[in-house]
Protein backbone atom coordinates (compact mmCIF):
# COMPACT_ATOMS: atom_id res chain seq x y z
CA UNK A 1 0.00 0.00 0.00
CA UNK A 2 2.96 2.45 0.81
CA UNK A 3 4.18 1.73 -3.03
CA UNK A 4 0.98 2.14 -4.01
CA UNK A 5 0.90 6.14 -2.54
CA UNK A 6 4.36 6.42 -3.67
CA UNK A 7 3.27 5.30 -7.26
CA UNK A 8 -0.07 7.81 -7.09
CA UNK A 9 1.97 10.55 -5.85
CA UNK A 10 4.36 10.39 -8.65
CA UNK A 11 2.12 9.92 -11.12
CA UNK A 12 -0.18 13.04 -9.44
CA UNK A 13 2.82 14.92 -9.60
CA UNK A 14 4.07 13.81 -13.77
CA UNK A 15 0.49 14.55 -14.61
CA UNK A 16 0.78 18.37 -12.90
CA UNK A 17 4.10 18.73 -15.15
CA UNK A 18 3.01 17.43 -18.28
CA UNK A 19 -0.27 19.58 -17.65
CA UNK A 20 1.37 22.23 -17.15
CA UNK A 21 3.51 21.79 -20.06
CA UNK A 22 1.43 22.62 -22.39
CA UNK A 23 -1.48 24.96 -23.16
CA UNK A 24 -4.35 24.98 -25.24
CA UNK A 25 -5.76 28.09 -27.51
CA UNK A 26 -8.61 28.16 -29.27
CA UNK A 27 -8.51 27.73 -32.62
CA UNK A 28 -10.55 30.88 -34.03
CA UNK A 29 -8.27 33.06 -31.96
CA UNK A 30 -5.42 31.49 -33.66
CA UNK A 31 -7.22 31.66 -37.24
CA UNK A 32 -8.18 35.28 -36.42
CA UNK A 33 -4.72 36.03 -35.43
CA UNK A 34 -3.06 34.57 -38.79
CA UNK A 35 -5.86 36.35 -40.80
CA UNK A 36 -4.44 39.96 -38.78
CA UNK A 37 -0.69 38.89 -39.74
CA UNK A 38 -1.38 38.14 -43.17
CA UNK A 39 -3.77 40.53 -44.14
CA UNK A 40 -2.35 42.25 -47.58
CA UNK A 41 -4.68 45.58 -48.06
CA UNK A 42 -2.80 46.07 -51.38
CA UNK A 43 -3.36 42.49 -52.49
CA UNK A 44 -7.08 43.48 -51.40
CA UNK A 45 -7.76 46.13 -52.96
CA UNK A 46 -5.75 44.81 -56.19
CA UNK A 47 -8.37 41.71 -56.08
CA UNK A 48 -11.61 44.71 -55.43
CA UNK A 49 -10.78 46.60 -58.35
CA UNK A 50 -9.56 43.80 -61.10
CA UNK A 51 -12.55 41.20 -60.11
CA UNK A 52 -15.15 42.74 -58.54
CA UNK A 53 -15.90 46.67 -58.86
CA UNK A 54 -16.29 46.44 -62.39
CA UNK A 55 -19.36 44.22 -61.91
CA UNK A 56 -21.42 46.66 -59.71
CA UNK A 57 -20.25 50.06 -62.42
CA UNK A 58 -23.59 48.85 -64.56
CA UNK A 59 -25.57 49.97 -61.77
CA UNK A 60 -24.14 53.00 -61.54
CA UNK A 61 -26.74 55.73 -61.43
CA UNK A 62 -26.80 58.56 -64.30
CA UNK A 63 -25.33 61.40 -62.08
CA UNK A 64 -27.49 64.15 -63.68
CA UNK A 65 -30.84 62.28 -62.43
CA UNK A 66 -28.86 61.37 -59.09
CA UNK A 67 -28.25 65.90 -58.57
CA UNK A 68 -32.07 66.19 -59.27
CA UNK A 69 -33.18 63.80 -56.90
CA UNK A 70 -30.53 65.39 -54.44
CA UNK A 71 -32.53 68.75 -54.97
CA UNK A 72 -36.53 67.61 -55.04
CA UNK A 73 -36.13 63.97 -52.89
CA UNK A 74 -33.15 63.65 -50.73
CA UNK A 75 -34.61 60.57 -49.11
CA UNK A 76 -35.70 59.09 -52.17
CA UNK A 77 -32.06 59.51 -53.23
CA UNK A 78 -30.45 57.70 -50.11
CA UNK A 79 -32.83 54.75 -50.23
CA UNK A 80 -32.57 54.01 -53.92
CA UNK A 81 -28.80 54.81 -54.71
CA UNK A 82 -26.92 55.87 -50.68
CA UNK A 83 -24.78 52.95 -49.12
CA UNK A 84 -23.13 53.50 -45.75
CA UNK A 85 -21.35 50.98 -43.60
CA UNK A 86 -23.02 51.33 -40.38
CA UNK A 87 -24.68 55.17 -39.28
CA UNK A 88 -23.72 58.36 -40.97
CA UNK A 89 -25.75 61.05 -42.26
CA UNK A 90 -23.00 60.61 -45.14
CA UNK A 91 -23.88 58.59 -48.16
CA UNK A 92 -21.88 57.52 -50.94
CA UNK A 93 -23.04 56.48 -54.41
CA UNK A 94 -21.80 54.84 -57.50
CA UNK A 95 -22.27 57.59 -60.69
CA UNK A 96 -21.30 57.70 -63.78
CA UNK A 97 -22.12 60.35 -67.40
CA UNK A 98 -20.87 62.72 -69.41
CA UNK A 99 -20.07 66.41 -69.42
CA UNK A 100 -18.35 68.79 -70.68
CA UNK A 101 -14.60 70.05 -69.13
CA UNK A 102 -15.62 73.82 -67.55
CA UNK A 103 -12.60 74.38 -65.74
CA UNK A 104 -9.33 72.55 -64.92
CA UNK A 105 -7.57 73.44 -61.66
CA UNK A 106 -4.53 71.58 -60.03
CA UNK A 107 -5.99 69.11 -58.41
CA UNK A 108 -9.54 69.07 -60.02
CA UNK A 109 -11.55 69.20 -63.40
CA UNK A 110 -15.02 70.72 -63.36
CA UNK A 111 -17.33 69.43 -65.60
CA UNK A 112 -20.93 70.57 -66.48
CA UNK A 113 -23.42 67.62 -66.55
CA UNK A 114 -26.65 69.31 -66.90
CA UNK A 115 -27.67 71.46 -70.59
CA UNK A 116 -26.77 73.73 -71.21
CA UNK A 117 -23.54 72.96 -69.78
CA UNK A 118 -22.71 76.20 -68.68
CA UNK A 119 -22.77 75.38 -65.01
CA UNK A 120 -20.05 73.28 -63.24
CA UNK A 121 -22.29 70.10 -61.30
CA UNK A 122 -19.23 68.14 -60.34
CA UNK A 123 -15.90 68.59 -59.35
CA UNK A 124 -13.49 65.24 -60.13
CA UNK A 125 -10.48 65.15 -58.08
CA UNK A 126 -7.54 64.73 -60.33
CA UNK A 127 -5.02 65.16 -57.24
CA UNK A 128 -1.84 62.83 -56.26
CA UNK A 129 -3.96 61.62 -53.27
CA UNK A 130 -7.11 61.07 -52.82
CA UNK A 131 -8.41 60.85 -48.90
CA UNK A 132 -11.55 58.66 -47.72
CA UNK A 133 -13.62 56.10 -48.69
CA UNK A 134 -15.73 57.22 -51.63
CA UNK A 135 -14.99 54.37 -53.95
CA UNK A 136 -14.94 51.71 -51.33
CA UNK A 137 -18.37 52.49 -49.71
CA UNK A 138 -20.15 53.02 -52.94
CA UNK A 139 -19.49 50.18 -54.04
CA UNK A 140 -21.13 48.21 -51.55
CA UNK A 141 -18.58 45.18 -51.66
CA UNK A 142 -17.04 45.02 -48.84
CA UNK A 143 -18.44 44.69 -45.33
CA UNK A 144 -16.83 45.96 -42.76
CA UNK A 145 -18.09 42.86 -40.50
CA UNK A 146 -15.77 40.40 -42.58
CA UNK A 147 -12.68 42.07 -40.95
CA UNK A 148 -11.22 41.36 -37.34
CA UNK A 149 -10.06 44.93 -37.10
CA UNK A 150 -11.36 47.77 -39.08
CA UNK A 151 -8.17 49.13 -39.28
CA UNK A 152 -7.83 46.44 -42.06
CA UNK A 153 -11.06 47.72 -43.69
CA UNK A 154 -9.57 51.18 -43.38
CA UNK A 155 -5.91 50.50 -45.21
CA UNK A 156 -8.19 48.51 -47.95
CA UNK A 157 -9.49 52.05 -48.92
CA UNK A 158 -5.69 53.23 -48.95
CA UNK A 159 -4.79 50.81 -51.30
CA UNK A 160 -7.77 51.32 -53.43
CA UNK A 161 -7.10 55.08 -53.74
CA UNK A 162 -3.82 54.49 -54.36
CA UNK A 163 -4.77 52.28 -57.37
CA UNK A 164 -6.96 55.53 -58.73
CA UNK A 165 -4.07 57.65 -59.04
CA UNK A 166 -2.22 55.72 -60.80
CA UNK A 167 -4.25 54.00 -62.82
CA UNK A 168 -7.22 56.55 -63.78
CA UNK A 169 -6.21 59.78 -63.05
CA UNK A 170 -2.06 59.58 -63.78
CA UNK A 171 -3.23 58.35 -67.52
CA UNK A 172 -5.98 60.81 -68.17
CA UNK A 173 -3.84 63.78 -67.30
CA UNK A 174 -1.42 62.25 -69.98
CA UNK A 175 -3.83 63.00 -72.55
CA UNK A 176 -4.19 66.87 -71.97
CA UNK A 177 -7.62 67.41 -71.16
CA UNK A 178 -8.59 70.73 -72.48
CA UNK A 179 -11.73 72.99 -71.40
CA UNK A 180 -14.54 72.14 -73.06
CA UNK A 181 -13.71 68.63 -73.85
CA UNK A 182 -15.88 66.22 -73.46
CA UNK A 183 -15.44 63.31 -70.80
CA UNK A 184 -17.26 59.87 -70.15
CA UNK A 185 -17.01 58.73 -66.43
CA UNK A 186 -17.64 56.13 -63.79
CA UNK A 187 -17.00 57.24 -60.46
CA UNK A 188 -18.25 57.58 -56.63
CA UNK A 189 -19.12 60.66 -54.28
CA UNK A 190 -19.84 61.25 -50.93
CA UNK A 191 -23.23 63.48 -50.00
CA UNK A 192 -24.30 63.89 -46.76
CA UNK A 193 -28.02 63.65 -46.11
CA UNK A 194 -28.58 67.56 -45.59
CA UNK A 195 -26.08 68.87 -48.17
CA UNK A 196 -28.73 70.60 -50.32
CA UNK A 197 -30.85 71.76 -47.91
CA UNK A 198 -28.48 74.76 -47.43
CA UNK A 199 -28.64 77.32 -49.74
CA UNK A 200 -25.64 77.89 -51.68
CA UNK A 201 -25.23 75.59 -55.03
CA UNK A 202 -23.45 72.64 -54.18
CA UNK A 203 -20.48 70.68 -56.34
CA UNK A 204 -20.72 67.31 -56.16
CA UNK A 205 -17.49 66.05 -55.45
CA UNK A 206 -16.37 62.75 -57.70
CA UNK A 207 -13.48 60.44 -57.35
CA UNK A 208 -13.14 58.82 -60.81
CA UNK A 209 -13.10 55.32 -61.35
CA UNK A 210 -13.04 55.76 -65.20
CA UNK A 211 -12.06 58.76 -66.84
CA UNK A 212 -12.11 58.80 -69.87
CA UNK A 213 -12.23 61.44 -72.98
CA UNK A 214 -14.30 61.49 -76.11
CA UNK B 1 0.06 -7.10 -8.01
CA UNK B 2 1.71 -5.55 -10.72
CA UNK B 3 -1.45 -5.49 -13.03
CA UNK B 4 -3.76 -4.30 -10.12
CA UNK B 5 -1.34 -1.15 -9.56
CA UNK B 6 -1.41 -0.61 -12.93
CA UNK B 7 -4.73 -0.07 -13.03
CA UNK B 8 -5.03 1.89 -9.88
CA UNK B 9 -2.32 4.24 -11.25
CA UNK B 10 -4.25 4.77 -14.67
CA UNK B 11 -7.31 5.15 -12.69
CA UNK B 12 -5.55 8.05 -10.23
CA UNK B 13 -4.04 9.29 -13.46
CA UNK B 14 -7.80 9.55 -15.18
CA UNK B 15 -8.87 11.33 -11.89
CA UNK B 16 -6.03 13.93 -11.77
CA UNK B 17 -6.29 14.78 -15.48
CA UNK B 18 -10.31 15.47 -15.21
CA UNK B 19 -9.78 17.30 -12.20
CA UNK B 20 -7.14 19.61 -14.03
CA UNK B 21 -9.81 19.44 -17.29
CA UNK B 22 -11.93 21.39 -14.84
CA UNK B 23 -11.36 24.49 -16.15
CA UNK B 24 -12.43 23.26 -19.88
CA UNK B 25 -15.17 25.37 -21.74
CA UNK B 26 -18.69 24.81 -21.35
CA UNK B 27 -20.68 24.25 -24.13
CA UNK B 28 -21.87 27.73 -25.48
CA UNK B 29 -24.87 28.51 -24.07
CA UNK B 30 -25.97 31.63 -26.33
CA UNK B 31 -30.22 31.65 -26.41
CA UNK B 32 -30.12 31.09 -22.84
CA UNK B 33 -30.82 34.05 -21.74
CA UNK B 34 -34.37 34.47 -23.53
CA UNK B 35 -35.21 32.35 -20.27
CA UNK B 36 -33.97 34.79 -18.18
CA UNK B 37 -36.14 37.64 -18.92
CA UNK B 38 -35.91 41.44 -18.29
CA UNK B 39 -33.31 41.29 -15.58
CA UNK B 40 -30.17 43.17 -15.04
CA UNK B 41 -27.63 44.16 -17.60
CA UNK B 42 -23.83 45.04 -16.74
CA UNK B 43 -22.53 48.32 -18.52
CA UNK B 44 -18.54 47.77 -18.45
CA UNK B 45 -16.29 50.98 -19.50
CA UNK B 46 -12.86 51.15 -19.97
CA UNK B 47 -12.24 54.03 -17.62
CA UNK B 48 -14.65 56.50 -15.58
CA UNK B 49 -11.61 59.10 -15.30
CA UNK B 50 -12.65 60.50 -18.64
CA UNK B 51 -15.88 62.62 -18.39
CA UNK B 52 -16.57 60.89 -22.28
CA UNK B 53 -16.26 57.78 -21.05
CA UNK B 54 -18.72 58.92 -17.63
CA UNK B 55 -21.68 60.44 -20.22
CA UNK B 56 -21.23 57.01 -22.73
CA UNK B 57 -21.62 54.25 -19.06
CA UNK B 58 -24.89 56.69 -17.55
CA UNK B 59 -26.17 57.28 -21.11
CA UNK B 60 -26.26 53.62 -21.55
CA UNK B 61 -27.30 52.76 -17.91
CA UNK B 62 -30.23 54.93 -18.36
CA UNK B 63 -31.53 53.91 -21.38
CA UNK B 64 -31.41 50.01 -20.28
CA UNK B 65 -33.48 51.26 -17.37
CA UNK B 66 -35.68 53.12 -19.33
CA UNK B 67 -36.04 49.70 -20.55
CA UNK B 68 -36.80 47.93 -17.87
CA UNK B 69 -34.05 46.58 -16.35
CA UNK B 70 -32.02 46.80 -13.99
CA UNK B 71 -28.45 48.58 -14.75
CA UNK B 72 -24.91 48.27 -12.87
CA UNK B 73 -21.72 50.04 -14.01
CA UNK B 74 -18.69 48.88 -13.48
CA UNK B 75 -15.12 50.49 -14.39
CA UNK B 76 -12.47 48.50 -15.52
CA UNK B 77 -9.96 51.36 -14.78
CA UNK B 78 -8.32 50.37 -18.06
CA UNK B 79 -7.14 47.61 -16.54
CA UNK B 80 -7.83 43.79 -18.88
CA UNK B 81 -7.55 42.08 -14.95
CA UNK B 82 -10.26 44.20 -13.14
CA UNK B 83 -11.99 43.67 -16.78
CA UNK B 84 -11.79 40.14 -16.21
CA UNK B 85 -12.99 40.24 -12.65
CA UNK B 86 -15.84 41.98 -13.29
CA UNK B 87 -16.83 39.55 -16.11
CA UNK B 88 -16.41 36.62 -13.82
CA UNK B 89 -18.75 39.07 -11.06
CA UNK B 90 -21.35 39.71 -14.36
CA UNK B 91 -21.10 35.77 -15.26
CA UNK B 92 -21.91 34.55 -11.53
CA UNK B 93 -24.43 37.38 -11.08
CA UNK B 94 -26.99 36.24 -13.31
CA UNK B 95 -26.91 39.16 -15.68
CA UNK B 96 -28.93 39.22 -19.04
CA UNK B 97 -26.35 41.16 -21.09
CA UNK B 98 -23.26 43.46 -21.19
CA UNK B 99 -22.89 46.97 -23.02
CA UNK B 100 -19.02 46.85 -23.06
CA UNK B 101 -16.56 49.40 -23.70
CA UNK B 102 -13.47 47.46 -24.07
CA UNK B 103 -9.88 48.22 -22.80
CA UNK B 104 -7.97 46.44 -25.29
CA UNK B 105 -8.96 45.72 -28.89
CA UNK B 106 -6.83 42.33 -28.48
CA UNK B 107 -6.86 42.03 -24.28
CA UNK B 108 -10.82 42.21 -24.05
CA UNK B 109 -11.36 39.33 -26.62
CA UNK B 110 -11.07 37.01 -23.71
CA UNK B 111 -13.32 38.18 -21.95
CA UNK B 112 -16.22 38.61 -24.19
CA UNK B 113 -15.35 34.85 -25.46
CA UNK B 114 -15.74 33.75 -21.29
CA UNK B 115 -19.04 35.64 -21.46
CA UNK B 116 -20.16 34.59 -24.68
CA UNK B 117 -19.98 30.75 -23.31
CA UNK B 118 -21.98 31.53 -20.18
CA UNK B 119 -24.48 32.47 -22.28
CA UNK B 120 -24.00 36.24 -21.67
CA UNK B 121 -24.44 38.45 -24.71
CA UNK B 122 -22.18 40.90 -24.87
CA UNK B 123 -22.29 44.65 -27.15
CA UNK B 124 -19.38 46.66 -27.57
CA UNK B 125 -19.70 49.77 -27.97
CA UNK B 126 -17.20 53.15 -29.21
CA UNK B 127 -13.85 50.36 -29.24
CA UNK B 128 -13.77 47.43 -30.71
CA UNK B 129 -12.24 44.13 -30.15
CA UNK B 130 -10.22 42.08 -32.85
CA UNK B 131 -12.83 39.21 -33.28
CA UNK B 132 -15.87 39.40 -35.23
CA UNK B 133 -17.30 36.38 -33.64
CA UNK B 134 -17.37 36.32 -30.25
CA UNK B 135 -19.58 40.08 -29.42
CA UNK B 136 -23.26 40.07 -30.66
CA UNK B 137 -22.13 43.25 -32.20
CA UNK B 138 -19.78 46.00 -31.96
CA UNK B 139 -21.24 49.92 -32.14
CA UNK B 140 -17.57 51.67 -33.31
CA UNK B 141 -16.57 55.09 -33.82
CA UNK B 142 -15.13 55.38 -36.84
CA UNK B 143 -12.28 56.97 -36.05
CA UNK B 144 -10.66 56.63 -39.23
CA UNK B 145 -12.78 58.23 -41.80
CA UNK B 146 -13.26 61.68 -39.04
CA UNK B 147 -9.58 61.61 -38.58
CA UNK B 148 -9.25 61.82 -42.48
CA UNK B 149 -11.49 64.87 -42.46
CA UNK B 150 -9.70 66.21 -39.50
CA UNK B 151 -6.83 65.66 -41.86
CA UNK B 152 -8.32 67.89 -44.49
CA UNK B 153 -9.03 70.51 -42.32
CA UNK B 154 -5.68 70.48 -40.40
CA UNK B 155 -3.64 71.01 -43.39
CA UNK B 156 -6.15 74.12 -44.42
CA UNK B 157 -5.47 75.68 -41.23
CA UNK B 158 -1.69 75.16 -41.23
CA UNK B 159 -1.56 76.53 -44.84
CA UNK B 160 0.39 72.99 -45.95
CA UNK B 161 3.10 73.67 -43.83
CA UNK B 162 4.71 74.28 -40.40
CA UNK B 163 5.46 71.99 -37.13
CA UNK B 164 3.55 69.89 -35.36
CA UNK B 165 2.86 67.18 -32.47
CA UNK B 166 1.30 64.71 -32.00
CA UNK B 167 -0.36 63.23 -29.12
CA UNK B 168 -1.38 59.15 -28.73
CA UNK B 169 -4.17 57.68 -26.87
CA UNK B 170 -3.44 54.05 -25.42
CA UNK B 171 -1.15 52.14 -27.78
CA UNK B 172 -3.49 48.71 -27.33
CA UNK B 173 -6.51 50.14 -28.01
CA UNK B 174 -7.24 50.48 -31.98
CA UNK B 175 -8.88 54.01 -31.80
CA UNK B 176 -5.78 55.25 -31.33
CA UNK B 177 -3.97 53.85 -34.44
CA UNK B 178 -7.72 54.36 -36.83
CA UNK B 179 -7.37 58.32 -35.62
CA UNK B 180 -3.87 58.04 -36.32
CA UNK B 181 -3.74 56.59 -39.37
CA UNK B 182 -6.74 58.53 -40.55
CA UNK B 183 -4.91 61.70 -39.96
CA UNK B 184 -1.78 60.65 -41.39
CA UNK B 185 -3.69 59.21 -44.98
CA UNK B 186 -3.75 62.90 -45.24
CA UNK B 187 -1.24 65.19 -43.34
CA UNK B 188 1.79 62.95 -44.91
CA UNK B 189 1.11 64.13 -48.42
CA UNK B 190 2.21 67.49 -47.89
CA UNK B 191 6.17 67.06 -47.58
CA UNK B 192 6.21 70.74 -45.43
CA UNK B 193 4.07 69.47 -42.77
CA UNK B 194 7.02 68.48 -40.39
CA UNK B 195 6.00 65.96 -37.25
CA UNK B 196 8.61 66.87 -34.59
CA UNK B 197 7.27 64.63 -32.02
CA UNK B 198 4.72 62.07 -31.34
CA UNK B 199 4.23 60.39 -28.42
CA UNK B 200 1.50 58.88 -26.01
CA UNK B 201 -0.21 60.61 -23.18
CA UNK B 202 -2.48 57.57 -23.04
CA UNK B 203 -6.10 59.90 -23.38
CA UNK B 204 -5.41 61.06 -20.22
CA UNK B 205 -5.35 64.83 -19.47
CA UNK B 206 -2.52 65.22 -17.12
CA UNK B 207 -0.22 63.33 -18.78
CA UNK B 208 -0.81 65.46 -21.82
CA UNK B 209 -0.11 68.01 -20.47
CA UNK B 210 3.27 66.54 -18.67
CA UNK B 211 4.64 65.10 -22.34
CA UNK B 212 4.08 68.63 -24.22
CA UNK B 213 5.71 70.58 -21.83
CA UNK B 214 8.96 68.10 -22.03
CA UNK B 215 8.35 67.90 -25.67
CA UNK B 216 8.41 71.80 -25.92
CA UNK B 217 11.78 72.43 -24.08
CA UNK B 218 13.35 70.66 -27.30
CA UNK B 219 10.68 71.90 -29.65
CA UNK B 220 9.92 75.45 -28.45
CA UNK B 221 8.68 76.30 -31.99
CA UNK B 222 5.89 74.41 -32.87
CA UNK B 223 2.88 75.55 -34.58
CA UNK B 224 -0.08 73.09 -33.79
CA UNK B 225 -1.16 70.04 -31.48
CA UNK B 226 -2.93 67.26 -33.00
CA UNK B 227 -4.28 65.43 -30.13
CA UNK B 228 -6.23 62.11 -30.29
CA UNK B 229 -8.59 62.38 -27.83
CA UNK B 230 -9.87 65.70 -26.44
CA UNK B 231 -8.81 64.67 -22.42
CA UNK B 232 -5.15 65.44 -24.40
CA UNK B 233 -6.02 68.16 -25.89
CA UNK B 234 -7.14 70.31 -23.04
CA UNK B 235 -3.72 69.01 -21.24
CA UNK B 236 -1.95 70.19 -24.62
CA UNK B 237 -3.45 73.43 -24.38
CA UNK B 238 -2.87 74.02 -19.88
CA UNK B 239 0.70 72.84 -21.41
CA UNK B 240 0.34 75.89 -24.06
CA UNK B 241 -0.88 78.35 -21.69
CA UNK B 242 1.95 77.71 -19.00
CA UNK B 243 4.47 78.00 -21.81
CA UNK B 244 2.72 81.42 -23.10
CA UNK B 245 1.84 79.85 -26.51
CA UNK B 246 -1.40 79.23 -26.38
CA UNK B 247 -2.23 82.23 -28.91
CA UNK B 248 0.53 80.95 -31.55
CA UNK B 249 -0.35 77.04 -31.93
CA UNK B 250 -3.27 75.67 -32.70
CA UNK B 251 -4.79 72.57 -30.82
CA UNK B 252 -7.44 69.85 -31.92
CA UNK B 253 -9.00 67.42 -30.17
CA UNK B 254 -10.98 63.89 -31.02
CA UNK B 255 -14.29 63.19 -28.82
CA UNK B 256 -16.24 66.30 -28.53
CA UNK B 257 -16.38 66.47 -25.15
CA UNK B 258 -17.92 68.83 -22.93
CA UNK B 259 -14.89 71.19 -22.07
CA UNK B 260 -13.29 70.90 -25.49
CA UNK B 261 -17.26 72.09 -27.28
CA UNK B 262 -16.85 74.92 -24.64
CA UNK B 263 -13.21 76.05 -25.74
CA UNK B 264 -14.06 76.18 -29.46
CA UNK B 265 -16.88 78.51 -28.58
CA UNK B 266 -13.98 80.54 -27.02
CA UNK B 267 -11.51 79.87 -29.40
CA UNK B 268 -9.08 78.27 -27.60
CA UNK B 269 -9.66 74.81 -28.98
CA UNK B 270 -9.66 74.87 -33.11
CA UNK B 271 -11.61 71.70 -33.75
CA UNK B 272 -12.44 68.40 -32.87
CA UNK B 273 -13.84 65.18 -34.31
CA UNK B 274 -17.67 64.57 -32.97
CA UNK B 275 -17.99 61.17 -31.63
CA UNK B 276 -21.75 60.20 -30.20
CA UNK B 277 -21.92 58.46 -27.29
CA UNK B 278 -25.23 59.19 -26.15
CA UNK B 279 -26.60 57.79 -29.76
CA UNK B 280 -23.85 54.55 -29.18
CA UNK B 281 -24.61 53.86 -25.97
CA UNK B 282 -28.58 53.83 -26.36
CA UNK B 283 -27.97 52.15 -29.68
CA UNK B 284 -26.15 49.45 -27.72
CA UNK B 285 -28.67 49.20 -24.90
CA UNK B 286 -31.75 48.85 -27.20
CA UNK B 287 -29.82 46.32 -28.73
CA UNK B 288 -29.36 43.96 -26.25
CA UNK B 289 -33.18 44.15 -25.57
CA UNK B 290 -33.91 43.20 -29.01
CA UNK B 291 -31.49 40.79 -28.69
CA UNK B 292 -32.76 39.37 -25.61
CA UNK B 293 -36.09 39.56 -26.86
CA UNK B 294 -35.34 37.21 -29.70
CA UNK B 295 -33.38 39.10 -32.20
CA UNK B 296 -30.53 37.42 -33.57
CA UNK B 297 -29.24 38.89 -36.93
CA UNK B 298 -26.90 41.95 -35.86
CA UNK B 299 -24.32 42.97 -38.08
CA UNK B 300 -20.70 42.61 -36.18
CA UNK B 301 -19.70 45.57 -36.65
CA UNK B 302 -21.21 48.86 -36.92
CA UNK B 303 -19.42 52.40 -37.72
CA UNK B 304 -20.70 55.26 -36.61
CA UNK B 305 -19.75 58.53 -38.58
CA UNK B 306 -17.57 60.77 -36.98
CA UNK B 307 -18.49 64.66 -37.46
CA UNK B 308 -15.90 67.84 -37.93
CA UNK B 309 -16.88 70.45 -35.33
CA UNK B 310 -14.84 73.54 -35.98
CA UNK B 311 -15.51 77.44 -34.78
CA UNK B 312 -16.88 78.04 -38.29
CA UNK B 313 -20.21 74.94 -37.47
CA UNK B 314 -19.96 75.27 -33.62
CA UNK B 315 -23.39 76.26 -33.27
CA UNK B 316 -24.56 73.36 -34.77
CA UNK B 317 -23.51 71.06 -31.70
CA UNK B 318 -23.27 70.79 -28.09
CA UNK B 319 -21.27 67.99 -25.74
CA UNK B 320 -21.52 64.96 -26.92
CA UNK B 321 -23.77 65.58 -29.90
CA UNK B 322 -25.60 67.51 -32.32
CA UNK B 323 -27.78 69.85 -31.00
CA UNK B 324 -30.66 68.70 -32.98
CA UNK B 325 -30.35 65.55 -31.63
CA UNK B 326 -30.37 66.48 -27.50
Amino acid sequence: MKKACKYTAAAVIITFLVYHSIYFENLEDIKQQRQRETFNAAEYARDFWDNQLFSVLEKAVDVKELIELFNTNMNEAIRKYGKTPGVSRIYSYLIRGNGKILTIGEDFLQVSIREPKTNPDIKITTGFYIPGNAVRDASGLIDVSEFSDTMKFNEISGEINKIVVKEVIRPFLDKKPQVGKTIRLFGATQVAQDAFEVKEYQLVEVIPIRLELE
Amino acid sequence: MTRRLLLFIIVILSLTLLAFGCKQKRPEQVGDEESRGKGKIAVVISTLNNPWFVVLGNTAKERAEQLGYEATIFDSQNDTAKESDHFDNIIAGDYAAILFNPTDADGSIANVRKSKEAGVPTFCIDREINANDVAVTQILSDNYTGCVEMGQYFVKRMNEKGKYVELLGILGDNNTWNRSKGFHSVVDNYPELKMVSQQTAEFDRTKAMEVLESILQANPEIDAVFCGNDAMAMGAYQALVAAGKADKVMVFGFDGAKDVIDSIHDGKIVATGMQFPKKMARMAAEQADEYIKGRKDFPQKVPVAVELVTQENIAKYTAYGRQSEQ
